[in-house]
């Protein structure tokens, strides 16, 4: 992949929040988890989106972990791989066998939901990721704008099409790229940041709407 | 606006959920077309300034839906229940919440916001701020609630914009007020990375939800 060099902008976001990856971790809980909607189940995965957030802790020991360690794409897969391999090549499922259907349902949503939820949310900021840790140390951002114009036509710089490749913007690797966080802020001053945009309040405010709802609406139902 | 698909994408996160036993390819249509009809003032702009982002935009008018839903369901020849059943009245409820949530309230965040109150108060409202924990504490930017040194007057700050006499958030329609030019109509599909990561939520529950079906 070719990449671009890219630079800050100074009204810049930082790193989604993980309060902001739970809200739409409990998101998608609401929309996915169907018949297994429950308090036990939309806990776990509100956990599930928020653990991502955790290689925070991991950065103590290893410089670069930021952003890297557990968001990286090779933990959903082999999750995602574990499952599928448990509940549908195997005579007797572990899982099944545990927790019945509601086990697997839930499995695949705070699989979903650490994927989507906990590492998405940050792989569409300025932020970045190291999407394919350990075998890339590079952090990608997907950010940019895909505008259809009557003067200028169709302007898309999310993507850069340079030599045949398709390039996301990145602001380095893990050697090189400092992702400050409230436990390492760097040099910057320490800060544990919550909410840090209007839309994020939005989300926050929505998701503790929608459960409420969600749970009124099943009482309803059944 | 965040885009039309942006809402749309968010409103699918919503409807997807809330709607329950109740889903299926004609509600989802229905809240669809409710998440987009708000755009519908900004052809008003043509004849009464400030429109868009006013007329159709205004919490006021959900709270009106809000009480005719409830005051409808409530009563024994209610209207919704007789015509679509049970359907009816979840659906009517399903797309007012998409409506608050996936449009008005992230429009309140956007540009000049929205003309919160209109018509009891002629006023844009934008929605920005922070909220972290630092040595300082708990602190919000939202509202700021100052003290004017002058005057000795307590100062609320929560992002008050303008009236529609001065607020023109731009729209394909009207991309501005009074055009230098030759105009520059754009249609944004998303604009910056948690845009387009909305449009990618939406299309996921959408794909998964179809998924779970076929089981």
């Amino acid at each position: 992949m070719v990449t671009q060099v890219y630079h800050l902008r100074a009204e810049s976001q930082g790193m989604p929040p993980t309060l902001v990856s739970v809200a739409i971790g409990v998101l998608l809980g609401g929309a996915l988890l169907g018949a297994a909607f429950d308090r036990r189940s939309l806990a776990v995965v509100g956990v599930a989106a928020a653990l991502p957030d955790a290689d925070v802790f991991v950065s103590l020991l290893l410089p670069g972990a930021t952003n890297a360690a557990l968001h990286t794409i090779v933990i959903p897969t082999i999750a995602a791989a574990l499952i599928y391999y448990d509940t549908t090549r195997r005579n007797r499922s572990w899982l099944r066998e545990r927790y019945d259907w509601y086990g697997v349902r839930v499995a695949w949503v705070a699989i979903a939901a650490y994927a989507v939820a906990g590492i998405g949310v940050d792989l569409f900021s300025t932020e970045s990721v190291a999407l394919f840790y350990p075998l890339s140390d590079r952090y990608y951002a997907i950010v940019g704008k895909f505008v259809l114009s009557t003067q200028e036509g169709i302007v898309q710089t999310y993507l850069t099409v340079g030599d045949g490749w398709l390039g996301l913007a990145s602001p380095g690797t893990t050697g090189t790229h400092h992702v400050s966080s409230w436990l390492n802020p760097g040099d910057g001053e320490r800060r544990l940041r919550l909410i840090e945009s209007g839309w994020q309040a939005v989300v926050v405010l929505t998701a503790a709407a929608a459960v409420p709802a969600k749970t009124l609406i099943d009482r309803g139902d059944r | 606006m965040p885009t039309s698909v942006v809402h749309a994408a968010f409103a699918v996160v919503l409807a997807v959920g809330l709607l329950g036993a109740y889903y299926d390819r004609r509600a989802l249509a229905v809240v669809l077309a409710v998440i987009v009809a708000p755009e519908l003032d900004s052809a008003l702009g043509f004849v009464m300034p400030g429109a868009h982002r006013t007329v159709l935009h205004t919490m006021v008018l959900a709270a009106v839906l809000a009480g005719f839903v409830y005051w409808d369901s409530q009563r024994s020849e209610s209207w919704l229940r007789g015509r679509w059943g049970e359907y009816g009245v979840r659906v009517a409820w399903v797309a007012l919440f998409a409506h608050v949530f996936a449009h008005i309230a992230l429009d309140w965040t956007h540009l000049d916001g929205i003309n919160i109150v209109w018509p009891l108060v002629d006023q844009f409202v934008a929605l920005d701020g922070e909220l972290y924990l630092s040595s300082e504490g708990l602190v919000q930017t939202f509202i700021d609630i100052s003290v004017d040194p002058t005057t000795g007057q307590q100062v609320v700050d929560a992002g008050q914009s303008g009236t529609t006499q001065s607020v023109h958030v731009s729209t394909p329609v009207q991309p501005s007020k009074e055009p230098v030019g030759p105009v520059d109509r754009r249609f944004p599909i998303a604009v910056g990375g948690w845009q387009l990561y909305f449009l990618c939520i939406g299309l996921f529950v959408l794909l998964a939800r179809r998924r779970q079906s076929d089981e």
